[in-house]
């Protein structure tokens, strides 16, 4: 017989403050905004007519992604203006989504409600504001009572548009961020806690070998949350020029 | 605190679930060592107090205030300097160096282009320089042709006249030789005529005697 603790919900996503009101998920923040700055501060003093390496192949290859993997196909050469706030989107929820898998970090930043539901607010508001821009009081009307629609859907469709846009749009991007994350973290405490027991199994020798099987999981998992902690960095800024580009463009 | 028991008998594995208690393996903590403060101030002032009795601290999908604002205010820092100092001065440089390659390329295709023309120009000459240089042969070949045949003609007149001279040489000495012939012969035949009849004959008739002979043995 094995005795297996599971840390309390509260234990394994909260931290003790490193100073006042500064704690893990604040450091990871301050760490991937420094780091975000560091590689394109790096790249940008480079001699640019040379072909580029390391660093600022690196930054140039992610700045290529975000145009022609995202802007390009989303919002079109017209779009190519939000980049910079794309780009920063990408990278910022991506370094914060990665410390999940770093040894002693071990903790994304976005496995919290905080920062998920500041980004998705800050999309809702500058998709929102993108809208009345482009469109002025038209985008109210563009998005509320979609062209084509025969008027008496309207009592059906302009409450579920309002709903689906205005409302939805900013929940489905938090929860959608956080739920993975916080999904993912949570699998890897499990794994780990279950493989520590197995192998610390006191009475039965039996059990220590098969504390294998959810290490090899913990390390499959591992290897997963890199693919997951870019996946969601990408799904997040992809949907937030969908957005953008949909209130730019009233026939989107 | 949910403590799983981990079973295994024989083949199989169970797991049960237990409160924190029950393992009996639960660890004395103090009060300020919990993550959260014990909720009453009886555990709060106590010593030493079971880890499970620590406060369970407020739900875990509640968002925080200090990681909002530490959270939105390093996102807002990252995305103002990427708009305005980091991305423009890297696009900058991205875009020079394209230009640069564009440019490369266009110069390239201007260069293949000149290349093309002065390659065509070349093998236009070298067609014109090998049609010239056709006739001059032809020409040439005539000439060579015709100076070749006055030669012979020349050379042929040359032992024409060489053979003529030799064969009037050849008649005039062998006249002569036939001359000293028959006038040897013609002595010859009146001697032996004197001297069988004593009497010398006539050495006109001799000599044409002879000259018939001599030409009927020629024939």
């Amino acid at each position: 017989m094995i005795a297996l603790e599971f840390p309390p919900v509260n234990e394994v996503l909260r931290w003790k403050d490193l100073f006042p009101s500064f704690n893990k998920i604040a450091l990871i923040c301050v760490a991937a905004a420094l780091i975000g700055s560091l590689i394109f501060l790096l790249a940008g003093r480079k001699d640019h007519k040379t072909a580029p390496k390391g660093v600022r192949n690196f930054a140039e290859s992610i700045v290529e992604f975000i145009e022609n993997g995202i802007v390009m196909q989303t919002m079109g050469r017209d779009g190519l203006g939000w980049t910079p706030f794309l780009l920063s989107t990408f990278v910022f929820i991506y370094l914060c989504n990665v410390p999940g898998v770093i040894p002693l970090l071990q903790m994304p930043a976005t496995a919290r409600m905080a920062l998920p539901l500041f980004l998705s607010l800050l999309v809702w508001v500058v998709f929102i504001g993108t809208g009345f821009k482009h469109q002025g009081l038209g985008y109210l009307k563009n998005s509320l009572f979609p062209p084509g629609v025969p008027k008496a859907l309207y009592i059906l469709v302009t409450p579920i548009e309002f709903i689906s846009t205005f409302l939805v749009r900013p929940f489905s991007l938090t929860v959608r961020l956080f739920a993975n994350m916080l999904a993912g973290h949570i699998l890897l405490v499990t794994f780990a806690v279950l493989s520590k027991a197995l192998f610390q199994a006191e009475g039965n020798p039996a059990l220590i070998p098969m504390g294998v099987l959810p290490l090899f999981m913990l390390i499959f998992l591992t290897a997963f949350e890199v693919l997951v902690a870019f996946l969601q960095a990408y799904i997040f800024t992809i949907l937030a020029a969908v957005y953008i580009g949909g209130a730019a463009h009233p026939e989107h | 605190m949910l403590t799983a028991v981990v079973i295994g008998s024989g083949g199989t594995v169970r797991v049960e679930l237990l409160a924190g208690g029950e393992s009996g393996e639960e660890k004395l903590v103090k009060p300020s060592e919990c993550l959260f403060e014990p909720e009453s101030e009886e555990l709060k002032n106590a010593e030493k107090i079971p880890q499970s009795e620590c406060g369970a601290g407020p739900s875990p999908i509640l968002p925080e205030a200090k990681e909002f604002i530490w959270g939105a205010s390093s996102f807002i820092v990252f995305a103002l300097l990427m708009r305005f100092v980091l991305f423009p001065r890297l696009k900058k440089g991205m875009e020079a160096r394209y230009n640069s390659i564009r440019e490369g390329h266009e110069n390239a295709d201007a260069a293949r282009s000149s290349a093309r023309s002065e390659v065509a120009q070349y093998e236009a000459a070298v067609t014109a320089a090998k049609a010239e240089a056709a006739k001059v042969v032809d020409a040439a070949r005539t000439t060579l042709e015709s100076e070749r045949q006055a030669q012979i003609s020349a050379a042929n007149a040359r032992i024409n006249a060489k053979r003529e001279a030799a064969q009037r040489d050849a008649e005039a000495a062998k006249a002569a030789v036939r001359g000293q012939i028959e006038s040897a012969v013609s002595d010859v035949v009146s001697s032996a005529v004197e001297a069988a009849t004593g009497k010398r004959p006539d050495s006109a008739a001799v000599s044409r005697a002879v000259a018939d002979v001599m030409s009927a043995g020629v024939r």
